[in-house]
């Protein structure tokens, strides 16, 4: 296992620069997850970690050693692919030993190591089978077996389930989670899934456009991100942006909607300057009565049962939210109702240029 | 609609009495429309199936008929002459036949193993090591040889082999000459002229020379083409289990294209046992040159169907060259088909 650090790390393709200066620390056994739209350079970045593309400046340190020079099997880290890239040619068992039978281990041992780590993974009555004549599932398994198969110091997963369908992507997610409860091995994450970062990370490290945006557990990012583009990218649905003034009376700070609606906001907001975007979560947001306190008026749009609850679209001030309503309540298209959020839960960012 | 007990499912209150009162009518087409819907699809293959029935079935056929007869084809058809297996005892007797056979099979394992592996290695470098502007310029040089005119070729090579002026004596001449070659070329002054093409050691390997060169190119674009069928995952999974350069080409490249190995060699035999161009130009279409070293089954059965004007003779010994085509190919089949043709992929 190892502490990997990654310092002021850059990377150009050509002109390109697609990662700007991150600095970021995974600790020993921790479970990291790099999320971030698509383009975001979450895929190069583990890439150079795993050593399979160069860094054009900064650090890697693993284990308070310099690794920039060493190839993937120096570092001794494992990759879990998008495409499994399991070897065709090769039965199950084969391509679960290969790495040890290239580095010399001894054919029975080979064999012993092999069968364990199928066996852990439930893959035993397939050894002999190639992956051409596996699932989806199967192949999935297959590649985790060939990572852990090595008692790698670092786990690496590219994105692992974003081929599999949703039943079973979720699935695999609560076994990537038991399995890394039970070895502990130090692992980063790529995904552009929220939800699979959310679940099974201790930490989440959101990225945009090369540039780190938020490092945190799961409900730091939740309750305070760090800007808006967090703040949208975490939560499902997403979360909601008004436009709203700020306005002082007294020692009191209120967001003025464009409808007029005033809404008391936390004093530390106030400096964020007049033309401000508030953010307003989806199961936040409340029918409520039209007298109740931060009551805001709207018009049903549209209704979407989901079974345990209802997404309404309520059309506020002229923008449209998304609510997130647990009382099923039945309303009309076009009903005219209120909605209320507590104080404490209004994020408030900078506008947007 | 709510259904009841007493209303059966699927059944409309008004369905059984208005569909039964009128017996139905069936709507069809003419007769003659019919007809031309059948022909139709057999007039658009109509073409293939005259083409392959006149210049593949017939021929094939026919020449099964000529083995057993004797025949010059100068004197018309009139002249044939049913002589059972005696074609064929006189084939499998002839000296000639046995040497030519065994030249064909010379030829086929010396000019068509160092095409494949020159051709791997070239291939892969060409796919893994270099842009793909240049793999495509390069591939497209290697090949040119493989579209130029056999005859041409071999015309080309004729002049170079030539004895007294022939370019390679004379480079041969000139590099024995230089300092560090002319410790081990120093036999080449004395044992000018080389006569690549007029003495009986020389004349196979001077041929399978320029088949190796002729055919490599083209082995070169079936290999490439399988390498760019290798995911780069592959390789990239590949590194981080720990391989290096070698260990990525020998365990991963390589087996990945077995299918196409398995068809390039295919080619390569059916191609090599049906020889005829190269020696033929290369011996001056004089029986094969000297001691009959260049002489390849397709060469032998020209020369008794053309030269010697015994159909019969020919037609027997192209089922003799068919029957032992088939029978290598069938063996290669047996030790590599499972493999080459298998599903991994």
């Amino acid at each position: 296992m190892a502490r990997v650090e990654l310092v002021n790390l850059s990377k150009s393709f050509g002109a390109v620069k697609v990662l700007h200066d991150l600095n970021l620390t995974v600790e020993e056994g921790e479970f990291v997850a790099l999320v971030g739209p698509s383009g975001c350079g979450k895929s190069t970045l583990l890439r150079i970690i795993a050593g399979l593309e160069e860094a054009s400046s900064g650090e890697i340190v693993m284990d308070n050693e310099i690794v920039n020079e060493l190839s993937p099997r120096e570092r001794n880290i494992a990759m879990v692919f998008q495409s499994y890239a399991l070897y065709p040619h090769m039965t199950v068992e084969e391509n679960i030993g290969f790495n040890l039978r290239i580095s010399g281990v001894r054919k029975a041992e080979v064999r012993t190591l092999a069968r364990a780590a199928a066996e852990t993974l439930g893959l035993t009555d397939l050894l002999d089978r190639k992956p051409s004549q596996l699932s989806g599932g199967q192949r999935q398994r297959v590649a985790m077996g060939r990572a852990i198969v090595r008692n790698p110091d670092a786990f690496l997963f590219d994105e692992p389930l974003s081929n599999l369908d949703a039943k079973l992507r979720s699935e695999m997610r609560d076994e990537i989670k038991r399995l890394h409860q039970k070895v502990k091995t130090t692992s980063i994450y790529v995904t552009h899934d929220q939800i699979e970062a959310m679940t099974l990370a201790d930490r989440v490290v959101i990225l945009k456009g090369g540039v780190i945006q938020q490092i945190g557990t799961p409900s730091e990012l939740y309750r305070n991100p760090a800007n808006s583009f967090v703040a949208g990218f975490i939560g499902s649905p997403a979360m909601n942006f008004v436009d709203a003034t700020l306005e002082t009376s007294g020692d009191q700070v209120f967001a003025a909607l464009k409808d007029g609606t005033r809404l008391p906001v936390s004093e530390a907001y106030a400096d964020l300057g007049p033309q401000v975007q508030l953010g307003l979560r989806p199961e936040n947001l409340h029918l409520a009565e039209p007298n109740a306190e931060n009551a805001i008026p709207g018009t049903v749009q549209l209704l979407e049962p989901t079974g345990a609850v209802n997404h309404l679209k309520i059309s506020v001030a002229g923008q449209q939210l998304t609510v997130v309503d647990d009382t099923l309540t039945d309303l009309a298209l076009d009903a005219n109702v209120h909605l209320s959020i507590a104080s404490d839960q209004i994020h408030i960012f900078p506008k947007e240029k | 609609m709510a259904i009841t007990p007493h209303d059966p499912v699927g059944q409309s209150p008004h369905g059984p009495e208005t569909a039964s009162e009128k017996p139905r009518r069936v709507r069809g087409h003419a007769a003659r429309r019919r007809w031309i819907k059948t022909l139709t699809p057999w007039l658009f293959i109509s073409p293939f199936i005259i083409i392959f029935s006149v210049f593949t079935a017939f021929p094939l056929v026919f020449s099964g008929y000529l083995s057993f007869q004797e025949w010059n084809p100068v004197a018309g058809l009139s002249s044939m002459e049913f002589v059972g297996w005696d074609n064929y005892a006189l084939a499998l007797d002839d000296p000639w036949m046995w040497k030519s056979l065994y030249n064909t099979a010379w030829l086929a394992i010396v000019s068509g193993i160092p095409q494949h592996l020159i051709a791997i290695p070239v291939a892969y470098l060409l796919v893994t090591a270099v842009r793909s502007g240049v793999r495509q310029f390069y591939t497209a040089t290697f090949f040119v040889p493989f579209i130029t005119s056999t005859v041409a070729i071999s015309l080309i090579f004729y002049t170079i082999y030539s004895g007294n002026s022939g370019i390679l004596n004379q480079w041969l001449v000139a590099i024995s000459k230089w300092p560090v070659f002319s410790s081990f070329l120093g036999w080449v002054e004395e044992a000018m002229p080389i006569r690549w093409l007029n003495s009986s050691d020389l004349i196979k390997p001077s041929i399978a020379f320029v088949v190796i060169w002729k055919y490599t190119g083209f082995n070169i674009v079936i290999y490439s083409a399988g390498f760019l069928t290798v995911s780069k995952d592959l390789y990239d999974a590949a590194k981080v289990d720990g391989c290096n350069a070698w260990q990525q080409f020998w365990n991963i490249a390589l087996p990945m294209i077995r299918p196409f190995a398995f068809f390039a060699v295919t080619l390569t035999i059916i191609g090599n046992l049906q020889m005829f161009e190269e020696p033929f130009v290369l011996t001056s279409g004089n029986s094969g040159g000297v001691g009959q070293s260049g002489l390849t089954a397709s060469y032998y059965l020209y020369l008794v169907g053309w030269e010697w004007l015994e159909m019969g003779a020919a037609a027997a010994i192209s089922w003799v060259l068919f029957l032992f085509i088939a029978i290598v190919t069938a063996v290669h089949f047996y030790f590599n088909g499972k493999k080459g043709l298998g599903g991994d992929r």
